[in-house]
């Protein structure tokens, strides 16, 4: 029941910002269809993990952290990506790395990769059948261990914080 | 308020001319880097970023208006779809047998692979 | 007097080039599809400005369908080329 109130929420507020108009009473009526949208694409929702509100809560300022360092790594990874462009004669070294990480739920890694993919120079291409190796593609692959590295310190501990 | 009005305009002027430069430089990448991958990095990254910057443009310059809010979802949309339309096109290139480029220096997914069928 | 909007139009259509050139010369699929997800991105773009100029909230209706579709039909052709089916 918890589960459905929180992601009732959610889908009324997608209503709403599709709409184009945010009122209360847009609110209500994406509030009254959620259900009827849940309950047949349940599998999709986890619905066997438990759940608590509290808990929910406690992470608001992990994630906003999380949010700002997020921005931050985008717009150095475009200045980046747009250097590499704008050079007369392209001198780069490209490669397929594997990053072994530590998350282990659907969101957390969910979380982390598509982190991969916008922040510098590094695109997620796979991961293992054990859920333990992430496969990236990083276009500056001279110095594997680095990136590795600078993956697992830095971008991995602000997603265990908001997400695990 | 004048004030007010006049610094909108400008700072959605220049969110408008940041992205229209980096959509362009986007599509630019797309001819001149060698391989699928690097061109998976310009179009992801670039691309989205600069829809975005363009979208916030119109909601600064509409204000909450039901033009704005649309904009400001098209936006959200793109950055929350294009890395995992990124991650699935790159894992199809690569086991359907698209190389690497020369310069590359690296490749330990092809070995995880090799490892996994032989076994 | 070049209005604003002209200007934006014809910078975008530059940008749509190199798209075409990369469909028509891509020496793999994965290629092809990337340019048309890539030329997607530059349509929508194109359609919120002209949203914003005609004052009409149903370009910007259009924008947010082409960018659901296309997001669509990329995964669809990448499931198709990765596993042969495509459901």
């Amino acid at each position: 029941m918890k589960r459905y109130i929180s992601y009732a929420v959610i889908l009324g507020l997608v209503w709403c910002f599709v709409h184009g108009t945010i009122s209360f009473n847009n609110f209500v009526l994406g509030l009254i269809f959620a259900p009827f949208i849940i309950r047949p694409f349940k599998p999709l929702y986890n619905f066997k993990q438990d759940f608590s509100f509290g808990r929910a809560i406690k992470k608001i300022p992990a994630q906003a952290r999380y949010f700002y360092v997020l921005i931050k790594e985008i717009i150095k990874a475009n200045i980046i990506v747009a250097k590499i462009v704008l050079q007369p004669k392209i001198n780069i070294k490209p490669g397929i790395i594997a990053v072994p990480i530590r998350t282990v739920t659907d969101l957390g890694i969910t979380a982390i990769a598509n982190t991969i993919t916008l922040t510098p120079g590094t695109l997620t291409i796979d991961i293992s059948d054990d859920r333990s190796v992430l496969y990236v593609h990083c276009i500056d692959a001279s110095d594997p261990e680095a990136v590795a590295r600078s993956i697992r310190n830095d971008l991995e501990r602000y997603v265990l914080e908001a997400f695990e | 308020m004048n004030l007010i009005d006049i610094s909108l305009e400008i700072l959605s002027n220049a969110f408008l001319a940041i992205g229209l430069i980096f959509v362009f430089l986007g599509m630019l990448g797309l001819v001149r880097l060698p391989d699928v991958y690097n061109r998976l990095h310009t179009t992801t990254k670039i691309g989205t970023l600069g829809a975005f910057g363009v979208m916030m443009s119109i909601l600064l310059k509409v204000g909450f208006s039901p033009i704005g809010v649309k904009a400001v979802t098209v936006g959200l949309f793109l950055l929350l779809t294009s890395p995992i339309a990124a991650h699935m096109i790159g894992r199809a290139a690569h086991r359907h047998g698209v190389c690497l480029c020369q310069e590359s220096v690296i490749d330990e997914y092809e070995k995880a692979c090799a490892l996994k069928n032989k076994e | 007097m070049i209005s604003m909007l002209t200007l934006s139009l014809t910078f975008m259509v530059l940008a749509i080039i190199p798209c075409i050139y990369r469909i028509i010369k891509g020496p793999s699929i994965p290629d092809r599809v990337i340019a048309l997800d890539a030329m997607t991105t530059v349509i929508v773009v194109m359609l919120g400005i002209y949203s914003f100029d005609q004052g009409s909230v149903f370009f910007m209706d259009v924008a947010l369908v082409l960018s659901i579709i296309a997001f669509v039909g990329t995964v669809t052709i990448a499931k198709y080329l990765d596993e042969g089916v495509v459901l």
